[in-house]
C-alpha cells in the first residue's frame, strides 16, 4: 500500500513545475553590495584570528548543483563555510536560514550580506522552503542546508532531519557532507563575540543519488529519504572524528 | 464507514511501523510513537492512493491523531459525494 509514494512528494514540492530564471533574484538582497567588504573582513579574520584550515575542497562537484550539508553549532558556521568555498561558489549558493535567525532585524541584515538567504520555518511549515530550495537546484545553483535544523547547544551532533534527503533525492543533487570544527569553542550559542580558536572546515566526498532513484519507485519514499539522511549523518560523524577521507 | 476507519487504521499502522493494536485513536502519533512529522505526508499520500482523496496540504498541520486522519478522510469523502 505505502509503496512508491514519491509522486505525492513531488506534487507537494511542485518539483515538475517550470521555474523562471528570474526566480533567483528574489533572494539577492540589495545589501549584497556590502558583500565584498564583508568577506574582505572575514578573510582577514580567518587568516589571522581563526587560522582557518580547509580540507577536501576538491570534493565539491564541478559543473553541477549540489547541497552543502554542514553540522551547526555556532552562528559562525555559515560564514566559515562560505569563506572556505571561495567567492565564485559563494555567489551561487543559497542558504536555508531558520526563521529564528532570519526574523531578527540585525541578524537579517547580516545574513543577507553574507549569503543569498531563503527563510525556513522548521517548526510550523518547512514545505515553502523546501520548494524554494528545489527551484534553486533546478536552476543549477546550489543550496546550503543545516540538516540538524538548529544549532547544537552542546557541540554534539543533533539528529538530522529528513528534509535534506527529500531535497536531494527529488532533485538529484548530490549532498556534500561538511564538518565545521572549532566554532563551538569560539562562539557557542549565547555568546556574541568569538574567541580566537582555530577553525577547520572539512568537505567530505559527495553522496550521489543514482543508487536511490530505483529504490524510490518501489519503497515508501520517506524510507528512501531517511536512508539518504542517515548516510549523511554517518559521513558527517566520521568527518567529526577526524576521518578526512570520507 | 467502519470499514474505511479500519482500513485507515491499518494503513497508518503500516506507515508509522507500529502494531495496529497499539494505536490509540486520540494519541498524538508523532509524540506517542516518536514518529517523524514528515510521515504525515505519507499518510496523505496513502489516503490519495487508497481512496482517491486529494487532501489539501494545509491539512497536514491538523494531522495529530488517528481520529484526526479519519475525520479529515470522512470530510473529504462527503465533499466529494
Amino acid at each position: 500500500m505505502s509503496q512508491g509514494t514519491f509522486w505525492y512528494w513531488r506534487k507537494l514540492l511542485r518539483i515538475d513545475e517550470p521555474v523562471s530564471e528570474e526566480y533567483l533574484k528574489e533572494f539577492k538582497s540589495p545589501l549584497v553590495i556590502f558583500r565584498p567588504l564583508f568577506y574582505l573582513l572575514v578573510y582577514i579574520l580567518c587568516k589571522l584570528y581563526f587560522r582557518v584550515k580547509v580540507f577536501g575542497i576538491e570534493n565539491i562537484p564541478k559543473n553541477q548543483p549540489y547541497i552543502l550539508a554542514p553540522n551547526h553549532q555556532s552562528a559562525l558556521d555559515q560564514t566559515m563555510v562560505s569563506y572556505a568555498i571561495g567567492r565564485k561558489r559563494r555567489e551561487d549558493l543559497y542558504t536555508l536560514a531558520t526563521k529564528l535567525f532570519y526574523d531578527r532585524p540585525v541578524a537579517n541584515i547580516f545574513i543577507k550580506i553574507a549569503t543569498n538567504a531563503l527563510r525556513i520555518d522548521t517548526v510550523e511549515d518547512f514545505f515553502p522552503a523546501l520548494r524554494a530550495a528545489a527551484k534553486v537546484l533546478k536552476l543549477k545553483s546550489s543550496v546550503y542546508i543545516n540538516p540538524e535544523g538548529t544549532r547544537s547547544e552542546t557541540g554534539q551532533l543533533l539528529p538530522f532531519r529528513v528534509g535534506v534527503g527529500v531535497l536531494a533525492v527529488e532533485t538529484g543533487a548530490p549532498i556534500v557532507p561538511v564538518y565545521v570544527d572549532g566554532t563551538f569553542r569560539s562562539m557557542p550559542p549565547g555568546r556574541y563575540f568569538p574567541k580566537p580558536v582555530q577553525i577547520t572546515v572539512t568537505f567530505g566526498k559527495p553522496i550521489y543519488m543514482d543508487g536511490y532513484f530505483k529504490k524510490k519507485e518501489n519503497e515508501m519514499a520517506y524510507d528512501v529519504y531517511k536512508e539518504v539522511t542517515d548516510e549523511l549523518f554517518k559521513r558527517v560523524s566520521l568527518l567529526k572524528v577526524g576521518n578526512k577521507d570520507i | 464507514m467502519a470499514e474505511i476507519e479500519q482500513e485507515i487504521k491499518e494503513m497508518v499502522a503500516k506507515i508509522i511501523k507500529v502494531d495496529e493494536r497499539m494505536i490509540k485513536p486520540d494519541a498524538n502519533i508523532f509524540i506517542e510513537y516518536g514518529v517523524d512529522s514528515l510521515l504525515g505526508v505519507e499518510i496523505l499520500a496513502g489516503l490519495d492512493k487508497k481512496f482517491g482523496l486529494d487532501i489539501p496540504e494545509e491539512k497536514l498541520k491538523e494531522i495529530k491523531t488517528l481520529n484526526d486522519i479519519i475525520r479529515i478522510a470522512k470530510e473529504t469523502i462527503s465533499k466529494k459525494a
